[in-house]
């Protein structure tokens, strides 16, 4: 009761907070468990149909096709994702020249600021087979053709993860730069006078230091790779679709298109079970507890 | 420690689920509100809800009526004239609507609107195979008593009686009302280009071959350069035009009480093969797997292309955009017909109907019933095409004048051509619109979308568009169009 008359204000200034999370995430949350157990139609009776929903997803070859889709870009994309940053913001940290740092944090940066909109849109028209500057720089270098880059389904799953990767690449760099400077300088003039050279300063000093960002990007960025959705839905198209529809883009056909909302609350579940798993993994195995 | 691992679990659940659930939508509340659930009864299969009235809507006195509408593309072209546009419905009906235009992603609005319960008294659709959809999930009115009841809507003059037939559901009842008339598409040729390549309209798939290579290779805009393709399309419903050489018909073809995809069979593969010379060759633009409808008009308006397949109304929309833009353009947009198939025939292909239907949840089904007859009528056509008086047009007597307002809005807010023949257009077409849409009533055909036709459609897209594009032969592709349509029991022949 004393704790409690102490802290009151602090708990009555957590209330709107708690109200906020309780209508905007877990009501719908509910709600959409309850929708997966119906056959849910917009208006009229809604009956409760068990696992039907459930076990017409999980029988569905789209949705098959969709889950390897979504591991393979989204793995990639976590991978290539949080290995590129990390190279680009090591190597940024050796340059010693601070204008050029700041400008290549910039413009590393700008695509992050973009949405997926008007990074779609770009790309489209950069790789263009008709006066795109990708195939004028690739023809002027000796290419036979244009490449349709976007049309064709060879390059559908590498587009996806090159653009997503690109996209938040500056991003991701800050934060890696941002525990670079956090670690303590005496480390490095101990490993200098140790006699360890640049590489061995990375190597022993920076990179172990590092772990903790590393371990909260890799687990944040694990958080999103299920729920690739708006690059996807901006760049497929109906040749490069079988290569890149992924769970999201399932669940959004299935509910937006084909107005099976049932099946689609079924679809989006297996999305949070998946999610939840992955994340437990991923804290596991980098023993995220320990940061 | 347990504590702390359930708790993080629990922390992850709910944030993925939130996140995936926004996409989902709908917070599935029972929408039916106090209307009869419209399919909820099981007991006929459909989902067409009793009007419970079949008297004449104009009967009814208009005060105090209220509207609230969902729409596409009715109304004012912005939030302000909007607004000007609902008082120009209480002006002429006494009705005191409300009219909401959502900017983008409109279907996905419709959704979940109905999703979510929200009550609208009219909704405007453009999709047969979605109304059918929402007949099944018993959002709709059962309009036939309103309909057959109505001196204005049953009157064949306002609307022709066969066309009816487009807006049964599959227990022959009425469920919506047209918005406006719909046309068709069919290829679309710069005459001009023709003209200085002493070139005739094509008739025959040869024919256009020769015409399209010409305007790849004959310099037709004549800057000098190699920048021409001789035809754009944007997705399959483009290539109707063409593939008529062959007698087949886009979407889902009853052939005796079976399924079948025309564009799956073998007949296709010549036709594929066909457009995939005309890839290689240069011919086709290398974007048209990629292309939106924009794009592809983008580069006929910018003397790029010199055959697409749209929409007859573009016909004159092509014409007058670029007579806007330089009066002495040589510019000249033409429709023309398809290739002839078999025997002489040609197929086009006429779109779904722009139509309205009253929600089953509707509050105010008798102020909507009033609108429809107003919306088919002269004022209703004249506010639905020319726009509001005083804004987009002057009246002196019986001779109209449009303002630069109403000449920036094309004589389009909703309802640029329409049935009633006793309604006669104020202004002459924009040029070669009338000849476009003659064709279209004459030759342009309805698609049939069965249910299934999205997961069919993916699969058609995906190898049709491969063996155009020359990614895979035409052979291999109509096998595997088949086996994988066979296996997803999406035909049955």
């Amino acid at each position: 009761m004393r704790t409690l008359r102490k802290y009151g204000p602090l708990y009555v200034m957590m209330v709107p907070v708690v109200v906020y999370f309780l209508v905007y995430a877990y009501y719908p949350l509910v709600r959409g468990l309850q929708t997966s157990f119906q056959d849910y139609r917009l208006m009229g009776d809604r009956p409760y149909v068990g696992w039907s929903n459930y076990s017409a997803v999980l029988h569905d070859t789209s949705f098959q096709e969709a889950l390897v889709n979504t591991f393979i870009i989204g793995g990639s994309i976590l991978l290539i994702g949080f290995a590129a940053p990390l190279v680009v913001a090591l190597s940024l940290n050796e340059v010693l020249q601070a204008w050029y740092k700041k400008l290549a944090q910039m413009v590393l940066y700008i695509p992050h600021l973009l949405s997926w909109v008007v990074i779609g849109g770009m790309w489209i028209f950069l790789l263009s087979p008709d006066n795109g500057l990708v195939n004028l720089l690739l023809v002027k270098a000796g290419l036979d053709q244009p490449v349709n880059f976007l049309a064709d389904p060879g390059w559908a799953r590498w587009i996806m993860i090159l653009l997503a990767v690109w996209k938040d690449m500056g991003y991701n760099c800050i934060l890696f730069l941002a525990g670079i400077m956090s670690i303590n300088p005496s480390l490095y003039e101990a490993a200098r006078m140790d006699g360890a050279s640049r590489w061995q300063q990375v190597r022993f000093v920076t990179l172990p230091q590092l772990s903790s960002t590393m371990k909260v990007i890799f687990l944040l960025n694990t958080l999103g790779i299920l729920r690739i959705f708006d690059e996807v839905f901006i760049l497929r198209n109906p040749t490069t679709a079988p290569k890149v529809d992924v769970l999201m883009m399932y669940t959004f056909q299935k509910g937006m298109v084909d107005i099976q909302i049932g099946t689609a609350a079924a679809a989006s579940f297996f999305v949070v079970l998946l999610t939840l798993a992955l994340t437990l993994v991923v804290r596991w195995v980098t023993r995220f507890d320990e940061v | 420690m347990t504590m702390k691992k359930t708790w993080a679990a629990l922390s992850a659940l709910t944030l993925a689920g939130t996140l995936v659930l926004s996409a989902c939508g709908g917070s599935g509340q029972n929408a039916a509100g106090g209307n009869a659930s419209a399919g909820g009864n099981g007991s006929t299969g459909s989902g067409a809800s009793s009007s419970g009235s079949g008297a004449s809507a104009s009967d009814k006195p208009a005060a105090d009526m209220k509207l609230r509408i969902l729409t596409a593309n009715v109304g004012g072209k912005t939030p302000e004239e909007n607004k000007q546009f609902e008082a120009e419905i209480k002006k002429l009906t006494g009705i005191d609507a409300t009219l909401e235009r959502p900017a983008s992603d409109y279907d996905q609005k419709v959704l979940t609107a109905l999703g979510s319960g929200e009550k609208y008294d009219l909704i405007e659709g453009s999709d047969l195979g979605k109304l059918a959809e929402f007949v099944d999930q018993g959002v709709v009115t059962d309009l036939t008593d309103f309909v057959k009841s109505s001196k204005v809507l049953s009157d064949p003059s306002v609307i022709p009686t066969s066309e009816w037939d487009q807006l049964k559901d599959k227990d022959g009842r009425i469920v919506a009302v047209f918005s406006k008339f719909q046309g068709g598409t069919m290829p679309i040729v710069r005459k001009d280009w023709l003209d200085k390549l002493h070139l005739q309209e094509p008739k025959t798939l040869d024919d256009y071959y020769n015409v399209l290579k010409a305007f790849k290779e004959q310099d037709p805009d004549g800057d000098g350069k190699a920048d021409t393709y001789g035809l754009s399309t944007s997705g399959l419903y483009d290539i109707q035009g063409f593939m008529s050489a062959a007698g087949l018909k886009y979407r889902y073809v009853m052939k005796d009480g079976k399924r079948t995809i025309p564009y799956a069979t073998e007949a296709a593969v010549p036709m594929y093969q066909w457009f995939a010379k005309l890839t290689k060759e240069g011919i086709m633009d290398p974007n048209f797997i990629t292309n939106d409808t924009g794009k592809m008009r983008n580069l006929f308006l910018t003397d790029r292309v010199g055959i697409i397949t749209y929409w007859d109304a573009w016909v004159g929309m092509f014409n007058s955009l670029k007579k806007q833009e330089d009066p002495n353009t040589s510019f000249q947009a033409e429709g023309i017909t398809s290739a002839e198939g078999p025997g002489g025939t040609i197929l086009m292909r006429r779109g779904d109907p722009d139509y309205w239907f009253i929600p089953a949840n509707a509050e105010h089904p008798d102020a909507a019933k009033k609108f429809l007859e107003f919306w088919n009528t002269q004022p209703g056509i004249m506010l639905g095409s020319i726009g509001i008086e005083d804004v987009d047009y002057t009246k002196s007597g019986d001779t109209y004048t449009l303002t630069d307002t109403g000449k920036q809005h094309n004589m389009d807010h909703g309802v640029p051509f329409w049935y009633n023949q006793n309604v006669k257009p104020p202004f002459p077409g924009l040029p070669g619109v009338q000849e476009a849409q003659d064709l279209a009533k004459k030759y342009a055909t309805l698609e049939l979308a069965l249910p299934g036709w999205s997961d069919a459609e993916k699969i058609v897209q995906n190898y049709a568009l491969k063996a155009m594009a020359g990614q895979m032969d035409a052979e291999e592709a109509v096998k595997k169009m088949r086996d994988e349509l066979f296996a997803k029991k999406l035909i049955d022949e």
